[in-house]
């Protein structure tokens, strides 16, 4: 019992980072209406950046999950500006060929670059015990992390113009256009948003895991199944989503086998696609 | 500017004469049938390359070219063709004439069940469904619990007994079947209708056009003629195993080969296939590290400044004809 419990709790740390990746890609979809298939090769950047500046100049991992968001930030909505905004008017299924040859060509360059090598960064090592359970020092941090930035996200959409104006191209982009929101601005600093999101948990993750160039396909299929959990441009729905994802890896790596486990996000994709296509939860 | 173009048009059109293309076909045929015998292997194993990608894009072209829904998932035709096909050959010693359409069978079968699935989601979660299909199954086959049958992650090396020139030939009539094929199905009533739900789905169903019925013999169409190419290509390499077999390459390879050559066209896939195999070539001996990233940047770059491809161009120059048979 106290094993099971230790093991939803490891799902629960899991979720928290893949929520991050599929919060940003629900949100690009949601509001630029493009489906970025190299989201995940961002997180494989982001991870880059945090072992690069930590091996280069010692930079605090910490640290590098904060410059990560505005750098990040940045990145997309100049790529944003640069590439996928002339697919606005193209046919739906242009962007998502684009994106794919964008994946294609992020990571092979990184591989040309930095080669196969796997890279970590170990900054954080050992663990807490907590009421008999133990758990590793860098997942709880970075869960921390996760929380803060996703508490973060949610405050700024809330609350904030920027965060209405986005919110509200979301919901119908030519009534927003209508009422004076620069549609415009709102997508390009909504694929910063992605993007920094991506990038943001990558820093996460390379406290974790295991750093290569492929990684980002992983952290892509994971982020597919929750947004499709979740519905599409639902951020509520994306945060849940990746929860359940995580917590269903974790299950089932523990009873079956870590291979078995690869499989849950085609089968969610599948199973979600024909029985409730809109998502466990309404938009 | 509006003056000159019709002296354009009229210098520049290309005309169709029956007699001449029948003479041109038969020369190259007969050219293409004679290689084996005085061309070295290494140009042979090249245009059995060539082939097998023209089957590849012009299979995915005949569904996803015509109907407009984007199948990302042409490697799992591949690999579950090519793993059915040489699992005989190698398990259970079956002849590969035999092995081949019987692994292309199997596919096209089961892609009746996908395809009904499967083709009621529209566009991109079309897409994301066909990619999740393709990796499930590359991991399916890679677990434990199918390995009896499988053989797990470890791959299956394996020699189906077949010389390189009877291989050259039996991919060069498939190859040749299947572009007479696509052009017999472009041209037809049933082209017509592919068409149609491409241009506008809700418009072709109000018409009375079986949108369902007509995507999933178009699916299961392209699954057979990609599952014969795939099974054949997995026999040539004498081996496979999960990740080569449902590698996201073959999928993404002969997709930037049609896109190049101008989707929803006959010839597009086949002049794209074989440009780009020239292309792999040299770019394989010059810069193999670098060669995935410039596809990726082929692909961004096609899609961005070119999405008609050479034959969508130079319909809409004028230098062809735009109708369906090209």
């Amino acid at each position: 019992m106290v094993n099971f419990i230790e093991i939803l709790i490891r799902g629960l740390m899991l979720g928290s980072v893949y929520a991050l990746v599929g919060m940003g890609l629900t949100l690009v979809w949601g509001v630029v209406g493009i489906v970025n298939i190299a989201h995940g090769e961002f997180v494989m950047l982001g991870a880059y950046f945090a072992f690069w500046s930590f091996s280069l100049i010692h930079l605090n991992p910490l640290l590098s999950v904060v410059l990560s968001i505005p750098l990040f930030f940045f990145l997309g909505m100049t790529i944003h500006k640069r590439i996928t905004e002339r697919l606005m008017k193209a046919p739906e299924l242009s962007a998502l060929i684009l994106t794919f040859g964008m994946s294609i060509f992020i990571w092979n360059l990184a591989q040309f670059f930095w080669t196969n090598t796997y890279r970590s960064v170990p900054y954080l090592t050992g663990s807490f015990p907590f009421f008999g359970l133990v758990f590793s020092k860098s997942k709880t941090v970075s869960f921390g992390l996760a929380i803060a930035i996703t508490l973060a996200l949610f405050t700024f959409l809330k609350y904030s113009r920027l965060g209405k104006g986005i919110r509200a191209t979301s919901q119908n982009s030519e009534v927003a256009l209508v009422c004076g929101i620069n549609t415009l601005k709102m997508r390009a600093i909504t694929f910063g948003m992605g993007i920094g999101l991506a990038g943001a948990a990558g820093v996460i993750v390379s406290l974790q895991w295991v750093i290569f160039p492929q990684m980002g396909s992983s952290y892509i299929s994971k982020a597919f199944a929750i947004v499709v959990l979740g519905g599409l441009g639902n951020i509520q729905g994306a945060l849940v989503g990746g929860l359940i994802i995580g917590v269903l890896e974790s299950l089932v790596t523990q009873y079956m086998s870590a291979k078995m486990a690869q499989i849950i996000p085609s089968i969610t994709i599948l199973l979600i696609l024909l029985l409730r296509p809109t998502g466990l939860f309404k938009r | 500017m509006a003056a000159n173009e019709p002296n354009f048009q009229s210098l520049m059109t290309i005309r169709l004469e029956k007699r001449q293309t029948w003479l041109g076909i038969t020369i190259l045929m007969g050219f293409l049938i004679s290689i084996p015998f005085f061309a070295t292997d290494y140009w042979i194993t090249l245009l059995v390359l060539i082939f097998i990608f023209t089957v590849y894009a012009s299979g995915w072209n005949l569904f996803s070219g015509l109907t407009g829904y984007t199948n990302f998932g042409l490697a799992w035709f591949i690999g579950v063709s090519g793993y059915v096909s040489s699992l005989l050959i190698a398990d259970y010693q079956f002849f590969w004439l035999l092995a081949w359409p019987i692994g292309a069978f199997f596919v096209s079968t089961i892609s009746i069940a996908v395809g009904y699935i499967l083709l009621r989601i529209k566009g991109v979660y079309f897409a994301i469904s066909m990619v999740a299909l393709t990796e499930g199954t590359r991991e399916l086959f890679g677990t434990g619990f199918l390995e009896p049958i499988t053989h797990g992650g470890t791959g299956v090396p394996f020699v189906a007994g077949i010389r390189l020139p009877t291989l050259y030939w039996s991919v060069l009539l498939l190859a040749f079947v299947t572009i007479i094929v696509c052009y017999k199905i472009t041209s037809s009533k049933f082209g017509l209708r592919l068409i149609a739900i491409r241009e506008d789905e809700q418009a072709a169903e109000t018409l009375g056009i079986h949108t369902t019925r007509d995507k999933i013999i178009a699916f299961v169409l392209s699954a057979f003629i990609v599952g014969l190419a795939g099974a054949i290509h997995c026999t040539y390499q004498n081996y496979i195993d999960p990740t080569y077999a449902f590698n996201i390459q073959l999928t993404l390879t002969p997709i930037v080969m049609t896109l190049f050559g101008g989707v929803g066209t006959v010839f597009g896939p086949v002049i794209g296939a074989t440009l780009f195999t020239f292309i792999h070539e040299i770019l394989w001996a010059e810069l193999s590290l670098l060669y995935m990233a410039i596809f990726g940047g082929i692909l961004m770059a096609l899609i961005l400044f070119f999405p008609q491809g050479i034959l969508g161009w130079m319909k809409e120059k004028g230098i062809l004809p735009r109708i369906r048979k090209i």
